[in-house]
C-alpha cells in the first residue's frame, strides 16, 4: 500500500495529469523560470567576458606581466630517455638509435646553413638588446645565430653517431627560455658544469662516482653559453630564436655501471639551489652503458 | 500487583498481537507492551482483608516476615529500587557522531584517497603524497567533528548526573516481632514498615494502622493537598483509595504501619519510571530537517560524483582518476563544516538560554521549542507554587482576596477589622495544634485552649477550626467588625454564599471560631481533656472563613499570554481535581474570559448538554473518567474543537494519550511538568521541560530541557530562542551551500575543459573548514527581522529548514557569480603569468606531466614541471581568495532574508563583524605565511588579484538588495515565490 502510494506520489510529481504540471510547476512557470535563468547567465556571461576582455587588453604581446616562478630557468637534456635515464649497449646499434635520431632532428633547426640563412651573426660575449624605442616597437626582433658546428663533436657533423657506438656519448643541454632573463652579470658567460651526482649511502655518508665518470669534454669550450644569445624576445617578436646549447661528451666512463651525473648552469645571476624544483638550473640524469667487453 | 499479575497482563497482550500480525512480531510486540502498560493498572490488595493479605504475603500484620524469609524474598524479587533507565554505552554514542549520512560519504572520499595512494604505491610512482594527505584531513575531520558532538552531549548529560539523589535511605522495619532500621533497598514483599512524618514511603504499602497519617501525593497524581492514609479501602481505584501509601512519596505528618504490596520497579512509580524508558524518543524537528537535508546533500553528491565518474571515463581517463574525481567532487560538494556549524548554534543558544536558568540536555532541543505549537502543562509544581496558601478570606460578610504571590509582593487587603485581627488569631493558634487522636477521620474540627497572653486576663481563649458547616454548627454567635452579633438565619444565609463562592473558586474552605472560657468555670491550671470534652464546645463565637489554594506562579499568566500570541496552544493536563484545574486554568489564562464549556452554555441556556453544539463553546475540562471512556479519534476531535483544554484527573497512562493524540494532530508538542507522573509524557513529547527545584529526578531524566528556576516565563525565552536559531540556521546554511558550488565548478571544468586545476582539495578544506566557519557561526548572533513573537509557529511539514528556494538561490545563483569570479580571477593570474585562457583549454595532460620540464606558455617560455605547479598552487590561492572575498559579500547578504541590510544595520552584530576581519586575517596569513606553499598549497599571491573578484562581489550584494526590495514591494508575487527562502 505504502510502496504503491510513494510510487504514485512520484508519478504525480513527474508528471501531474489534473494540475498539468510537469515535476511540480506548470509549463508556464518552466518557461519563465527558464527565462528568468537564461537573463540571469547572459547577464553573468556578459560580465565575465568583459571582466575577461579587460583584463586581456591589460597584457602586453611580448612580455608577460609577471614571472613570478621564473626566476631560474629550468635545465632540460637531449636525448631524454626514458624517466631521465640514457641506457643502452654499445654494440647493439637498435638500442641507441633512437637516442641518435631524437638528437638529429633536435639539431637539425641549428643547421649552419638554417641559421645562416634566418639569423643574424652577432657580436659575441655582449648581450644583444634591442629594444624597443617609447613608442615605436623594434619588431621583428632578429636573432643570433647558434650554428651546429659549434658542438664540434657533438654536432652530428663530424660523427654521425654522436660518439654513441664508441661508448663517448654526446648529451646536449638546452636551458629553458624565460623573456628579458641576462644570466651572468659583469659580462661573465654563464655555463654548464657536470659532476657525478652525489648520493646518500648511509647516515650523513655522501659518494659519488667520480672514478667511474672519466673526463668530460664541454662544446663550446668551457660549456659557455655565450652572453650574445641573451635576453630572449618571446616568440612573437623573436620568431627564429634559437637558444643556445651546450654539449657534453664523456670521454672514457666506465662501462656497465650506473652512473649518476648533475649538471648545473653557473651563472652569478642564478640561484641554482632550489631543493624542490630539480629541474631549476640543474638537470640529473642517469648513464650506464653496456659492453661485452 | 504481584509479580506473576503484571506477567499474566504481557502475555496476554502478546497473544493478542500474536494472532495478528505475524512479521513485524518483535516491532509490535513492544508496541502493545507499552499500549499494554498505558492501560489503568488493576491491583486488588487494598480491597481484599487483612486477613486475606497475610494469607497471600505469608506474612503478619503484627510481627513481620521472618527474616530468613524476607532473605528468600529479598532473592527472589531483587532489591527495592528503581532501575536506572538503561543509557546507551559511551562508545555507541561516539560511534553514531561519526556515521551520519555526511560522515559516511566523508569516509567513502578518504578510503578512495587511500586506494589511490595505495595504488600509486604498488606502481612505485609516488608523485606525492597529497592524497594520504587529503584522506588523513578528511578523517580527522570527521572524527573532531564527532568529538566536539560528542563532547556538547556528554556535557550536558553530566549536568543531569548532577541532580541524581545518592543519599541512601532507611526504613523502620518489623521483622521477627522487632523494629529493625535498615537499608530501604533490603525491603520485600510482605515486610511490615512503619512511617512517620517527614519519612519518604520506601515502598508501596497498605495501610494497617494510621495516626493521622498524611501524604503528599502531588509528584504522582499532582494533588497539591496532604491526602489522608488510613487502614479503610475506599476506592476501588488503587489510586484513589485511602489504604495504599505510594513509594517515593512522603508521609506528612502522623504514623502508619503498613505491609509492603510491591517493591522497585513494581511499584505504581517504578512501573510510571519503566513507561518512560519505554516510551520511544522522538527524534527533534531540526534532526529530522538536518536529515532531510543531508540526505540530499548525500544524495546530490553521489549523483555529480558518479555523473562525472562515467563522463571521465567516456572521456578516456584511467580508471584511477576517475576515481579520483569522484573523490574530489564529493569532497568539493559536501559542506564539510555544516555539522559543525550546526553544532556550534546550537550550543551558543543552549549557552544563552543556560544563562536564563534553562539547561538543555540535547543540544537539538533548542530549536524544537521554537517550533513548539502546543504545550502540554502540567498544574502543579509548574504552573503552580505547590504550597497551600490563603487565596480568600471572609469575614465581616466581605469577601477579601488575600496576597498569593510568592515572595508577598502584592497588594494586600485591608487588615484593620477588629474581625480580622480575630480571624488571625484563631488561624495563627490553629496551626499544627494539638488535636485528638485517631479522630481525625471523624469531621470533627481541630480546637484548641490557649492562655491570653494579657496578665490581667486570666480566661482560656479556646479556638477551633474546621469544615465550614461543622464549625458554623457550634456556633451562635458571629463576629462582625468586632461586635458580636447573634447568628441570625440571614447570617446563616451570608455564610453558604460566601461558602458556595469560594467553594466554587477551588479553593479549600475552612471555618474558625473561638470562645473566652469563663474564668470562673475554668481558673488558671483547669486540666482540659479532650478526651472527656470537659469544656464548653458549643455556642461559640464565628470568626470567619478562610479558603486556601495552591496559588498559580506571579510569571505563569504573563507567560501563558505571551504564548498564545505566538500561536502557541496551552494546554492544562493535571491529576488534580476539575474544579481545581479549571480555577487554576481561568487564573493564569489557559481558559480566557469570557470563553465557556459546554456545561457553561447549557447551564446559561438551560438546555440539556446534549443539544449544545460543541463547537460554541471555546474551553473544555475533560476529566480522566470521561477520558478512559474515549476513543482516540473522540479525544482527536475535541481537541480539534476547543481550542483551550483542561484535562483532570488524569493518569501518567493519559497525560501519554493526550500527547500523542496532539501529535497526531499535527502539532509538535512541549510538556512541562515535575511529577513522576509527568514523566512519560515528557519523554514521549517532541520536547519535554522539567522543574529544576522542585521537579522529580525521573521527570528530569526524562525532559529534554530543565527550568532551573521553575519559571514557566523562560518557556517564552526558548521559544523566542527557538525561532530565533531556525532562522539563524537557516542562514547559516544557505551562507554555507552558497560556495559548494564554486568549489565544485573547477572540478567539472578541469574534468571536461581540461584545464589546469583551478582549486585543490586541500585548498576547499581550509574554506569550509577554517575561514568559513567564523562567519556562518556569527550568522547566529543575528538578531531578529521581525517580531518572531508574533508569528504562528512554523509547519512542520511546509515551513523546511533548508527548502527548494534556498537551495535554488544559493547554488544557482549566488554560487554561480561566486564560480564566474574565481574563473575570472584564475585566468587572470595565468594570463598575466604567461598563459592565456585560450591555451589553456586543453593543456591538462601536458600541464601534469611530470616528465615534461620545458613547457612553452603563450610567450614561448618555457616551464618546468615544478614552476607549473607553483603556479597551479597560485591559481587554488586565487581562487580560494576569490571565493573568501565573495563570502564576505554573502555574509552580508545573509544577515537578512527579507529585510534591506542597511535596515538590519552593518556593525549591529559585532560578532559578524569580527568573524569577516577574522576571514581576512585567516586568508591573509595562509597566503602570505612563509612554508605554506609547500605544506598546504597555498602561494604568496600578488595583491592586485584580492581586488579581481570584487566586482562580482559588489554585484552579490547588490543583486540581493534587489531581490529582496522586490520581496518586501511585491508580497505574493512570482518574484517572492521563487526568490524568497
Amino acid at each position: 500500500m505504502a510502496k504503491g502510494d510513494k510510487k504514485n506520489e512520484w508519478k504525480e510529481f513527474f508528471w501531474n495529469p489534473r494540475t498539468r504540471e510537469f515535476c511540480g510547476r506548470t509549463a508556464s512557470s518552466w518557461g519563465l523560470i527558464f527565462l528568468f535563468y537564461l537573463a540571469f547567465y547572459i547577464f553573468l556571461a556578459g560580465m565575465f567576458i568583459l571582466t575577461m576582455y579587460v583584463m586581456l587588453l591589460t597584457l602586453d604581446d611580448n612580455k608577460p606581466t609577471y614571472q613570478d616562478r621564473l626566476a631560474t630557468p629550468g635545465l632540460m637534456i637531449r636525448p631524454k630517455g626514458e624517466e631521465m635515464e640514457i641506457i643502452y649497449a654499445k654494440e647493439n646499434t637498435e638500442s641507441w638509435d633512437t637516442h641518435v635520431q631524437a638528437l638529429n632532428s633536435f639539431l637539425s633547426p641549428y643547421n649552419d646553413s638554417v641559421q645562416e640563412q634566418k639569423n643574424y651573426a652577432c657580436k659575441p660575449d655582449q648581450y644583444f638588446k634591442q629594444e624597443d624605442s617609447d613608442s615605436v616597437k623594434n619588431n621583428p626582433k632578429r636573432s643570433c645565430q647558434f650554428r651546429r658546428s659549434i658542438l664540434e663533436d657533438c654536432s652530428g657533423l663530424t660523427d654521425r653517431y654522436y660518439g654513441y657506438d664508441e661508448g663517448k656519448p654526446c648529451i646536449i643541454i638546452k636551458l629553458n627560455r624565460v623573456i628579458g632573463m641576462l644570466p651572468g652579470k659583469d659580462g661573465q658567460a654563464p655555463s654548464i658544469s657536470c659532476a657525478p651526482k652525489k648520493y646518500k649511502i648511509g647516515k650523513d655518508e655522501w659518494i659519488d662516482d667520480t672514478d667511474k665518470m672519466g673526463e668530460v669534454a664541454y662544446f663550446p669550450r668551457n660549456g659557455t653559453f655565450n652572453l650574445m644569445y641573451f635576453p630572449y624576445y618571446g616568440k612573437k617578436a623573436q620568431v627564429n630564436y634559437s637558444q643556445p646549447l651546450v654539449a657534453i661528451k664523456f670521454l672514457n666512463i666506465t662501462l656497465n655501471t650506473e652512473i649518476n651525473v648533475e649538471c648545473k648552469i653557473i651563472a652569478n645571476n642564478i640561484p641554482n639551489l632550489n631543493e624542490r624544483d630539480k629541474f631549476a638550473g640543474r638537470v640529473s640524469f642517469k648513464l650506464r652503458i653496456n659492453s661485452r667487453n | 500487583m504481584t509479580k506473576s499479575d503484571s506477567y499474566e497482563m504481557f502475555v496476554e497482550m502478546d497473544n493478542v498481537d500474536g494472532d495478528v500480525k505475524i512479521k513485524k512480531k518483535k516491532k509490535m510486540k513492544k508496541k502493545e507492551k507499552l499500549e499494554s502498560m498505558k492501560k489503568e493498572m488493576d491491583i486488588d490488595d487494598h480491597e481484599i482483608t487483612l486477613e486475606e493479605l497475610e494469607m497471600r504475603y505469608s506474612t503478619s500484620i503484627t510481627k513481620g516476615l521472618s527474616s530468613t524469609f524476607a532473605q528468600e524474598v529479598l532473592e527472589r524479587d531483587g532489591p527495592n529500587e528503581l532501575k536506572p533507565p538503561k543509557g546507551t554505552p559511551e562508545y555507541v554514542k561516539f560511534a553514531r557522531q561519526l556515521a551520519g549520512g555526511l560522515q559516511c560519504l566523508m569516509w567513502v572520499a578518504a578510503v578512495i584517497c587511500f586506494i589511490a595512494f595505495g595504488i600509486e604505491i604498488s606502481k612505485g610512482e609516488i608523485s606525492g603524497y597529497d592524497d594520504l594527505y587529503l584522506a588523513i584531513t578528511l578523517i580527522a575531520v570527521v572524527v573532531v567533528t564527532g568529538c566536539f558532538g560528542y563532547y556538547q552531549e556528554f556535557k550536558s548529560t553530566n549536568i543531569i548526573a548532577s541532580f541524581k539523589n545518592l543519599v541512601p535511605q532507611q526504613a523502620l522495619v518489623i521483622r521477627d516481632g522487632q523494629k529493625n532500621q535498615i537499608n530501604a533497598n533490603l525491603l520485600v514483599v510482605g515486610d511490615l514498615v512503619e512511617i512517620k512524618g517527614g519519612d519518604r514511603v520506601p515502598a508501596d504499602i497498605r495501610v494497617i494502622t494510621s495516626q493521622g497519617c498524611k501524604v503528599d501525593n502531588s509528584s504522582l497524581t499532582g494533588e497539591s493537598e496532604p491526602q489522608t492514609r488510613s487502614p479503610e479501602c475506599t476506592h476501588e481505584s488503587p489510586l484513589e483509595t485511602r489504604n495504599i501509601a505510594f513509594f517515593s512519596t512522603t508521609c506528612l505528618e502522623g504514623v502508619a504501619t503498613g505491609v509492603i504490596i510491591n517493591t522497585g520497579d513494581r511499584t505504581i512509580i517504578g512501573r510510571i519510571a519503566s513507561l518512560a524508558s519505554g516510551v520511544g524518543n522522538e527524534k527533534t524537528p531540526i534532526a529530522i530537517e538536518i536529515e532531510h537535508f543531508v540526505d540530499i546533500i548525500a544524495g546530490l553528491a553521489i549523483f555529480f560524483g558518479f555523473t562525472f565518474f562515467v563522463v571521465a571515463m567516456f572521456i578516456g581517463y584511467a580508471f584511477l582518476e576517475a576515481m579520483i574525481f569522484f573523490m574530489a567532487i564529493v569532497v568539493a560538494y559536501v559542506p564539510e563544516g555544516l555539522l559543525a556549524t550546526v553544532t556550534v548554534c546550537l550550543s551558543l543558544t543552549a549557552k544563552r538560554l543556560a544563562r536564563k536558568n534553562c539547561v538543555v540536555k540535547n543540544l537539538e532541543a533548542v530549536e524544537t521549542l521554537g517550533s513548539t505549537s502546543v504545550i502540554c502543562s502540567d498544574k502543579t509544581g509548574t504552573l503552580t507554587q505547590n504550597r497551600m496558601t490563603v487565596a480568600h478570606l471572609w469575614f465581616d460578610n466581605m469577601i477579601h482576596a488575600a496576597d498569593t504571590t510568592e515572595d508577598q509582593s502584592g497588594q494586600s487587603f485591608d487588615q484593620s477589622s477588629e474581625t480580622w485581627r480575630a480571624l488571625g488569631r484563631v488561624a495563627s493558634l490553629c496551626n499544627r495544634a494539638v488535636f485528638k487522636p485517631n479522630q481525625e477521620t471523624v469531621p470533627i474540627p481541630k480546637l484548641s485552649i490557649h492562655e491570653l497572653e494579657d496578665p490581667l486576663d486570666l480566661r482560656y481563649l479556646l479556638v477551633m477550626k474546621g469544615a465550614p458547616e461543622r464549625i458554623l454548627e457550634r456556633c451562635s454567635t458571629i463576629l462582625i467588625k468586632g461586635q458580636e452579633l447573634p447568628l441570625d438565619e440571614q447570617w446563616k444565609e451570608a455564610f453558604q454564599t460566601a461558602y458556595m463562592d469560594l467553594g466554587g473558586l477551588g479553593e479549600r474552605v475552612l471555618g474558625f471560631c473561638h470562645i473566652y472560657l469563663n474564668e470562673k468555670e475554668f481558673p488558671r491550671g483547669y486540666t482540659f481533656d479532650t478526651d472527656e470534652m470537659n469544656f464548653t464546645t458549643s455556642g461559640l463565637c464565628f470568626a470567619g472563613l478562610i479558603s486556601m489554594i495552591d496559588p498559580p506562579r506571579a510569571t505563569v499568566p504573563d507567560a501563558v499570554m505571551k504564548c498564545r500570541t505566538a500561536g502557541i496552544r496551552v494546554v492544562m493536563v493535571t491529576g488534580d481535581h476539575p474544579i481545581t484545574a479549571r480555577a487554576i486554568a481561568a487564573n493564569v489564562g489557559i481558559i480566557s474570559e469570557g470563553s465557556e464549556t459546554v456545561e457553561d452554555i447549557a447551564t446559561r441556556l438551560r438546555i440539556p448538554v446534549e443539544q449544545v453544539k460543541k463547537s460554541d463553546a471555546r474551553a473544555c475540562v475533560i476529566n480522566g473518567g470521561q477520558l478512559k471512556d474515549m476513543t482516540s479519534d473522540e479525544l482527536d476531535d475535541a481537541l480539534r474543537n476547543h481550542p483551550e483544554m483542561v484535562f483532570a484527573r488524569t493518569s501518567p497512562q493519559q497525560k501519554l494519550i493526550i500527547v500523542e493524540s496532539c501529535q497526531r494532530l499535527g502539532s509538535i508538542v512541549a510538556v512541562t511538568g515535575d511529577g513522576v507522573n509527568d514523566s512519560p509524557a515528557l519523554k514521549k513529547a517532541d520536547i519535554g521541560i522539567a522543574m529544576g527545584i522542585a521537579g522529580s529526578d525521573a521527570a528530569k531524566n526524562a525532559a529534554d530541557m530543565i527550568l532551573l528556576d521553575d519559571n514557566f516565563a523562560s518557556i517564552v525565552t526558548g521559544v523566542e530562542q527557538g525561532r530565533l536559531i531556525f532562522d539563524n540556521l537557516k542562514k547559516s546554511i544557505a551562507y554555507t551551500l552558497t560556495k559548494n558550488i564554486p568549489e565544485l565548478t573547477p572540478y567539472l571544468i578541469y574534468i571536461t575543459v581540461s584545464v589546469p586545476l583551478p582549486l585543490g582539495c586541500i585548498t576547499i578544506l581550509f574554506i569550509e573548514l577554517a575561514t568559513d566557519i567564523f562567519p556562518s557561526v556569527s550568522l547566529a548572533y543575528e538578531k531578529a527581522e521581525s517580531d518572531i513573537m508574533h508569528l504562528k509557529p512554523r509547519n512542520p511539514r511546509r515551513d523546511r529548514l533548508v527548502n527548494e528556494a534556498l537551495a535554488v538561490y544559493s547554488y544557482f545563483q549566488i554560487g554561480a557569480i561566486q564560480s564566474f569570479a574565481g574563473f575570472t580571477d584564475y585566468f587572470t593570474a595565468m594570463a598575466q603569468e604567461g598563459w592565456f585562457p585560450l591555451l589553456c583549454v586543453g593543456l591538462r595532460s601536458q600541464w601534469e606531466d611530470v616528465r615534461l620540464q620545458d613547457l612553452q606558455d603563450s610567450y614561448g617560455q618555457e616551464w618546468t614541471y615544478s614552476q607549473r605547479l607553483y603556479q597551479e598552487y597560485t591559481c587554488y590561492t586565487v581562487f580560494f581568495v576569490s571565493i573568501e572575498v565573495c563570502q564576505i559579500a554573502d555574509v552580508l547578504i545573509r544577515k537578512t532574508r527579507r529585510l534591506s541590510a542597511f535596515q538590519q544595520g552593518f556593525f549591529r552584530n559585532k560578532v559578524l563583524v569580527s568573524a569577516i576581519v577574522f576571514q581576512l586575517c585567516l586568508g591573509n596569513l595562509l597566503c602570505y605565511c612563509p612554508g605554506m606553499p609547500n605544506i598546504f598549497n597555498f602561494m604568496p599571491i600578488r595583491v592586485q588579484w584580492w581586488f579581481v573578484p570584487l566586482p562580482y562581489g559588489i554585484l552579490i550584494f547588490v543583486y540581493d538588495e534587489i531581490r529582496k526590495l522586490a520581496v518586501r514591494r511585491h508580497p505574493g508575487s512570482w518574484w517572492d515565490q521563487e526568490l524568497y527562502y
